[in-house]
């Protein structure tokens, strides 16, 4: 894992300013433990187990301004067994939630794709709610870098 | 009106199909300063809904971390055809909807 | 346009100081410092085998091909600016200066052992090893496009027989035709690259043929000197419609078979189609156990010294340099930084945090030149934009101003061939 060789809070906040201007100036950020908070927030006491969620997330982005994200849970998706919603969180923005997608039996598969903001390199992780009232976890780490060239 | 892409494929029946919808928005997180020492208000699309024939398939929760001009692909199996409709829900309840006929052969 | 503030000064300062990185510690050194081997003969390698011969290091570079054709300008041969033979460049002046080339191809690299081994079977030890891979197609992230369909719709992501198929490509197209521009998301080689190269097409196609349309279906929403782009083809070239990611110009899939691009709402049937697939650092990067997941190598900013193997340096395209961007004329400044790094590092003695400086010349037309230039520093490990430092051409530049920029483009691509292969 590389990740632990960046550490670019300084040098990211400097850049914000500029580059990712839409999340940046946080006065407080979003942290492993509000993400935490959030997290119980949407599976309350349950158990979560780790396992059956896929994210699909490109490892190094140059640009957090729009991520694509793409999430699949290994389920048969019929009626009496299926995913009930898939909620995203991150650990760095100033909120932890991303995204809570509702699906049903109608889905055919477990699978949703969007695009996200992320303002600094960080893990993201995504929680599946089963019909049966089991939750299930995921986690993806990628690392944002900011280019001068890339946009003006 | 915000421009919005739909790409619902016609399917055959029993097919998992992939549909594709985004609504040109700028998803103003609220946290993005001014320089005067506030920020641009916060105006987001905060929900996103999707039924057929008004049987809801599809709903999503966002929040500031999605992206400007939200996309978001969802899956639907193919039993029968009919009206599929698309609303984005805003911060100050504000809906937009669209219409598109889900073919089913 | 967050930068556009920025002095002109400063950009032209940077566009005429164009070695800066050169001015750090080039110590004359005593004979038999150590053998380093370079991989790699592109701009970064050629630039860093070169330093690291002066400062009197035993060197030696390893280079299948005999002729390296350069990226930069050639956009300008699709457009039929330029011939192809401008691109070329051979090693016979590295030669001649005593370094030691040697056309072969390396297969295994043993990072614990501190040895190379090269297609025809020998073996070659070193104390340091500099990789200066560049890029490689990533043919498995864009489905349909393989290396086969590059032959019928080609990416000339990298100079040489690809630019030649395009360029025949354009050239047969009738008249009316339709050329389509597919561009990735970051991060790739040359990231102004595509926007040069749809705009250097449109010129083509608005002399040679008025009737043709060229698309441009990108996979962002923003980009590098996307203002001065943007401006330039509204004045220039009406037949150019660029087609944002949330417009609908996220290519996910190419049909080969109906020359047809498939997005994320829709599809577009080409004529001549250009696709520029997602990339990652050069082949011998991944041998050698350098990159990581992302498909780039992490190093450290200061050497340039991977970050996952030891005494080995990655430089150029390859390497993930924070916000510098995958230029040419970054290639050139890390593979100076690095050098100097390694001569001090072989002496026992501390390397010298660098300051790096890039410049990214486009092309809108060909009297028509704009700019990006950007300093760099480590930061916390990572390369960081030294702020104030650079800036981009003004938004309201006069033509006279485009055309001397225009003329500052050729200088450096003359100026930095003639430092590198010269």
């Amino acid at each position: 894992m590389t990740g632990r060789s960046f550490q670019p809070k300084l040098s990211r906040r400097a850049v914000l300013t500029g580059c990712l201007a839409l999340i940046a100036a946080r006065p407080a950020r979003a942290t492993t433990e509000a993400m935490r908070d959030a997290i119980r927030h949407f599976t309350g006491s349950a158990e979560i187990k780790a396992g059956r969620v896929k994210m699909d997330i490109p490892p190094l982005v140059e640009n957090g301004n729009s991520v694509p994200l793409a999430i699949t849970v290994e389920s048969p998706m019929e009626k009496d067994d299926f995913v009930q919603a898939i909620a995203v969180f991150n650990e760095k923005n100033p909120q932890p939630n991303i995204g809570i997608f509702h699906l049903s039996s109608r889905s055919g598969r477990a699978f949703v794709s969007t695009r996200i903001r992320l303002g600094d390199s960080q893990n993201i992780t995504a929680i599946a709610q089963m019909s049966d009232g089991s939750f299930w976890s995921g986690s993806v780490e990628l690392i944002v870098t900011l280019p001068a060239c890339a946009e003006n | 009106m915000a421009r919005i892409l739909i790409n619902l494929p016609k399917a055959k029946r029993g097919e998992i199909v992939e549909i594709r919808t985004l609504i040109q928005h700028p998803m103003e997180t609220g946290y993005r300063p001014k320089g005067d020492g506030t920020s641009f208000p916060r105006d987001i699309i905060r929900n996103f809904v999707c039924e057929l024939d008004q049987i809801e398939i599809f709903r999503a929760d966002l929040f500031p971390a999605i992206a400007a001009n939200p996309f978001i692909a969802f899956t639907v199996k193919a039993e029968e055809g009919g009206t599929m409709t698309f609303s984005w829900i805003d911060d100050l309840g504000m809906s937009q909807t669209e219409t598109v006929d889900f073919i089913v052969e | 346009m967050t930068r556009a503030s920025f002095s002109r000064r400063a950009v032209l300062r940077t566009g005429v100081v164009l070695s800066a990185a050169a001015a750090l510690a080039r110590p004359a050194i005593a004979q038999s410092a150590g053998h380093v081997v370079v991989i790699g003969g592109g701009f970064a390698g050629a630039t860093c085998a070169r330093e690291l011969n002066r400062g009197g290091l035993n060197v030696t570079l390893v280079e299948p091909a005999a002729t390296y054709t350069a990226c930069p300008f050639s956009n300008g041969v699709l457009a039929g600016l330029r011939p192809l033979s401008r691109q070329q460049f051979t090693y016979d002046a590295l030669k001649k200066e005593g370094l030691a080339v040697v056309a072969q191809r390396a297969t295994r690299i043993d990072g614990q052992e501190r040895r190379v081994s090269l297609s025809d079977g020998t073996t070659l030890g070193y104390d340091r090893l500099v990789l200066a891979p560049g890029i490689d197609l990533r043919y498995d992230a864009l489905p349909g496009y393989t290396e086969d369909v590059a032959q019928i719709m080609p990416h000339a992501w990298k100079a040489g027989e690809q630019t030649s198929l395009l360029r025949g490509q354009l050239e047969a197209m009738p008249d009316g035709g339709t050329v389509i521009i597919s561009v990735p998301a970051n991060p790739y080689r040359c990231p102004p690259g595509p926007y040069e190269r749809a705009s250097l097409v449109a010129y083509y196609l608005k002399i040679q043929k008025p009737r043709a349309k060229l698309i441009v279906l990108d996979a962002k929403d923003s980009f590098s000197k996307q203002g001065l782009f943007q401006g330039a083809w509204k004045a220039l070239y009406p037949n150019l419609e660029w087609v944002s990611m949330s417009s609908g110009g996220k290519v996910i899939e190419v049909d080969v078979r109906q020359r047809m691009l498939v997005t994320e709402f829709g599809r577009h049937k080409a004529d001549v189609a250009n696709v520029i697939p997602p990339q990652h650092a050069g082949e011998v990067a991944v041998l050698a156990g350098t990159a990581d997941r992302t498909g780039w190598c992490p190093i450290d900013p200061v050497t340039f010294e991977s970050r996952q193997q030891p005494g080995i340096h990655i430089i150029g395209d390859a390497c993930i340099a924070g916000s510098m961007p995958k230029s040419a004329f970054s290639a050139n400044a890390q593979a100076k930084v690095c050098a100097a790094a390694i001569i001090n590092l072989l002496r026992g003695q501390a390397p010298q945090t660098p300051k790096l400086i890039n410049t990214c010349y486009s092309l809108v037309a060909p009297d028509y030149g704009i700019t990006v230039a950007g300093v760099y520093q480590p930061v916390n490990g990572v390369l960081t934009d030294v702020e104030g430092a650079g800036g981009v051409s003004p938004a309201d530049g006069s033509a006279s101003l485009r055309s001397l920029e225009a003329s500052y483009a050729d200088a450096w691509f003359r100026t930095i061939t003639d430092e590198v292969f010269g």
